[in-house]
């Protein structure tokens, strides 16, 4: 249970945000319990709405003032539990921080406010003919900040890289409110360290990226969309190897699974692709015009090649959105088969891909549960998404062990425990996996560098000094202290 | 002596040499008012670097590590009275793995960069950065430096490039950073200010690099004009086309080396299928109202070569950035000072600039003058130590950031405090 905020502190934060933006109500409180992962609820002492950095840094001051722990939010789409509150600490949620500050189509530079939907900012700067990459799934609904904080991806980084590439400055509030600027696109030749790059991906445990300046690319002339159908995930695997090893260079290339394919093909989303098949492959070329056409052939004879029972090809707009249907709604899809659905995220090298999939559908057999696997194949970024109800606490126990299972599967192969959707609290107790204990340990000064207090984001990313073993218990843990 | 004495208890004498022995260092040190390293370290395992770490950080040692060392700016690098040696990585060599399917690529920190591209190449691929002298540098020293060149435009800075490393921090601690997969970092992203951290946070003993498939057509194209500034409005419409070349740089590099004539080019590259290639083409000169010419295969290496090097074999060479908009501004101040080479990356607003000579006074002049435009200048390669501390500083907030990792990379302050 929440200890209220003192009431000269909460009369001190409306005095910074307006009292509509300091939220204590135990009601409205309950929209903020979890992220987009959410097995995992806490709820805060406060949400802070500040609507600039100016108020974010006052805010920011008057808590830390207070030994009060800040958790910064986006739009709390995460899926690792980035944004989970802490019982003794405040959201301070960048919700009114959504305004465009400057487009300069010269530079193909942007400066947004870190409350800005990712796909807002492609739509302001559409007009200049212009876009900005990275582009997350959930990109009608998540943040620029939200971006920066967990480095994210999207089926479209495979050719274009993930948000670290993009973000040329930011300006950001740190321990105690000081607000401090790292790099910006001007200043590339200044002696330093890459800062900027340092807090791309910190998950809110250095402080708060308030402005971010970001980089711009011009919007490709066209787009050519195939859809291979396979009987197994192994030829379709193949086929990915085939087309990354050739030389070309897709936009995306993303595998959506058998059992995925059932579950959208049964549901509202249908997407009209043939059930019964083993895998379904989605590839996307994008750039000029004239060469897509050739591109897309010889990705067609790999997928041929490799064993595609067919290959179909968009030849419009509305067949383009149609073939990518199965892929972005396959997670709502999900809905209809289990009440609840952990995403997972790994990364492994491509090549192995067919191999690991094999061995998660083992490890789905021997802990008796369902897995669905949808993922960026090109880059090897895995997201196998188990199915369960959390009401079966036998069932919850026996994802937890599997998840690890897959996690310690991954890393057995040279992969890594999270490819876009950060560490947070989920996988926090899969640390150990990747990284010793002298290399848990440069993380955690890296931590106390920006903040010496431990006073943003506590409980995220890195491991406390303590034994591991205390950390292992997940998800069932955290939903134990839900119910306490 | 005290520093090559014990640095043999660590080290078999076999693998410790003189300073004078090492050539790059040697022309670095040339001329500076500095004292000079007691011996050369030359491990060959990152077990060894550890243990060498580990003493000198005890005996309060100073370390420098060492690549070619062709790239060390020395200045003010030396503390008065302090004792210290060089750390070399040329034997810290070999590629370690190389899984040509998954395009990556891990070799030791020593190891020629035309080693690794040797062997991508066998396999039609390639690293895809171009910074100066690429293929005679390291792997090590060049993510020590985050060296970059044009080709940043269309495939990213090196750090982008850089999967993973092991490194050893100043008290001799080991740590992997990132791994061998493109999304490669759970926890914070260590390798992001190892990369270019010149040395200053921990000894870099292997890389891991993302290599990318050979383009099918890599095509170079020039635009000539009289002056470097009327091809600043062409490379900004460059900048503006609806189709991204791999590079655009405005340099004199492509008259001969040995002619007088004035003069100055636009030079684009594209890669891709050879229709895409022949469609970017035509994109650019309609967008730009101007035929280039084409670069036959046999002109571009020599050309690539010079418009990469961008003056870093002159006395002086500096790097000054400014918003790619604010470039006729930013090569006003630069040409000021007489340049003798030059290569301005439009798509970065990054310049660079060979002068026969430069003073204190100039430096300073040019550092403010560049920063009045929101932009930056570097000191890159200078013969006096006095020059080669000017140039732009991080903010005092960014210093004290900065100050503060160094300390949790290196507690005892060996490796070189005063080297950014």
């Amino acid at each position: 249970m929440s200890l209220p905020l003192a009431p000269d502190l909460v009369r001190a934060l409306e005095g910074v945000v307006g009292e509509s933006n300091v939220i204590t109500d135990p009601n409205r409180l309950l929209s903020y319990e979890s992220d987009g992962l959410t097995a995992y609820r806490v709820s805060p002492r406060a949400v802070v709405l500040p609507a600039s950095t100016d108020e974010v840094a006052r805010v920011v001051e008057l808590l830390h003032e207070a030994g009060i722990e800040v958790v910064p939010r986006g739009a709390g789409t995460g899926l690792s539990g980035g944004a989970l509150p802490t019982a003794d600490g405040v959201v301070v949620g960048t919700a009114r921080m959504n305004r465009v500050l400057s487009i300069d189509p010269e530079d193909r530079l942007a400066t947004v406010q870190p409350g800005v939907i990712n796909a807002r900012l492609t739509q302001a700067t559409e007009p200049y003919g212009l876009y900005y990459a990275p582009d997350p799934s959930s990109q009608s609904t998540c943040t620029l900040g939200g971006n920066v904080a967990e480095n994210s991806g999207g089926p479209h980084c495979l050719k274009y890289g993930v948000t670290s590439r993009y973000v040329s400055g930011l300006t950001v509030v740190l321990e105690g409110g000081q607000v401090v600027k790292f790099g910006g696109a001007a200043r590339i030749a200044a002696s330093g360290l890459d800062l900027t790059g340092l807090f791309v991906g910190s998950e809110g445990c250095f402080g708060i990226a308030t402005e971010i300046e970001v980089r711009l690319l011009p919007i490709a002339a066209g787009v050519r969309t195939l859809l291979g159908i396979f009987d197994t995930m192994e030829a379709a695997g193949h086929a990915v190897t085939d087309i990354i090893g050739s030389g070309l260079m897709p936009a995306a290339v993303e595998i959506i699974d058998k059992a995925t394919i059932e579950a959208v093909e049964a549901s509202v989303f249908a997407a009209g692709y043939p059930t019964g098949v083993g895998a379904a492959l989605v590839i996307e070329f994008d750039g000029t015009e004239e060469g897509l056409d050739e591109d897309a052939d010889r990705a067609e004879r790999c997928c041929l090649d490799a064993g595609a029972r067919e290959v179909r090809r968009a030849t419009s707009e509305e067949e383009r959105l149609g073939l990518w249907r199965g892929r972005k709604k396959a997670f709502g899809a999900m809905g209809r088969i289990a009440p609840d659905l952990l995403v997972q995220d790994a990364t492994v090298p491509r090549t192995r891909l067919p191999e690991v999939l094999a061995r998660i559908t083992a490890i789905g057999e021997e802990y008796n549960l369902k897995i669905a696997n949808v993922f960026h194949a090109g880059d090897g970024n895995l997201h196998p998404n188990i199915l369960f109800d959390r009401n079966d606490a036998d069932e919850l126990e026996r994802v937890e062990r599997a998840s690890r299972e897959i996690m310690k599967l991954c890393v057995s192969v040279g992969g890594t425990i999270t490819g876009e959707h950060g560490v947070g609290v989920d996988k926090r107790a899969y640390m150990d996996l990747v990284h010793n204990e002298v290399e848990l340990d440069m993380l955690r000064r890296t931590r106390r560098v920006f903040d010496g207090r431990g006073l943003f984001n506590p409980g995220k990313v890195v491991p406390e000094a303590e034994p591991l073993a205390s950390e292992s218990a997940g998800i069932e843990s955290a939903i134990v202290e839900v119910a306490t | 002596m005290k520093g090559a004495v014990t640095a043999a208890s660590v080290l078999p004498n076999s693998r410790l040499t003189a300073a004078d022995e090492h050539v790059g260092l040697s022309e670095a040190l040339a001329g500076a008012d500095v004292n000079r390293p007691e011996c050369i370290a030359h491990p060959e395992t990152t077990e060894e670097v550890v243990e060498l770490l580990r003493w000198a950080s005890a005996d309060g040692v100073g370390v420098l590590p060492l690549c070619s060392a062709r790239h060390v700016s020395l200045a003010s690098a030396a503390q008065e009275g302090r004792s210290w040696i060089g750390v070399a990585t040329d034997r810290l060599t070999g590629i370690e793995i190389y899984e040509a399917a998954d395009l990556t690529v891990t070799a030791g920190a020593g190891t020629p960069m035309s080693t690794v591209d040797s062997a991508l190449r066998e396999n039609r691929q390639w690293a895809p950065f171009d910074p100066p002298e690429l293929l005679t540098r390291s792997l090590g020293g060049l993510a020590s430096d985050s060296a970059h060149g044009p080709l940043w435009m269309g495939y990213g800075e090196l750090r982008n490039h850089i999967l993973g490393m092991t490194v050893v921090t100043g008290d001799g601690r080991p740590l992997r950073l990132g791994g061998r997969v493109v999304k490669n970092v759970a926890g914070f992203d260590l390798l992001k200010p190892m990369t270019g951290s010149r040395g200053s946070l921990a000894v870099i003993t292997s890389v891991t690099l993302r290599a990318f498939p050979e383009p099918a057509e890599d095509r170079v194209l020039t635009l000539s004009a009289a002056t470097a500034e009327e091809l600043f409005d062409a490379a900004l419409h460059v900048g503006t086309a609806p189709v991204l070349p791999v590079s655009c740089v405005v340099t004199d590099a492509s008259r001969p080396a040995d002619s007088a004539a004035a003069g100055a080019s636009l030079v684009v590259r594209l890669h891709g299928a050879r229709t895409t290639v022949d469609a970017d083409q035509r994109t650019l000169e309609t967008h730009i109202g101007s035929k280039f010419d084409v670069i036959t295969p046999e002109q571009r290496s020599a050309l690539l070569g010079r418009v990469g090097d961008r003056g870093a074999h002159s006395p002086v060479c500096l790097e000054a950035s400014a918003r790619p908009s604010r470039l006729g501004a930013l090569w006003r101040a630069l040409n000021a000072l007489d340049p003798i080479a030059f290569g301005i990356d439009s798509y970065a607003g990054l310049a660079r600039v060979g002068l026969s000579e430069a003073t204190p006074t100039t430096v300073s002049a040019l550092t403010e003058a560049v920063e009045e435009l929101g932009g930056a200048v570097r000191v890159v390669r200078a013969p006096t130590a006095d020059l080669r501390r000017l140039g732009s500083r991080p903010s005092a907030d960014e210093a004290g950031i900065i100050d503060r990792l160094r300390d949790a990379f290196d507690p005892e302050g060996v490796l070189w405090p005063a080297r950014q």
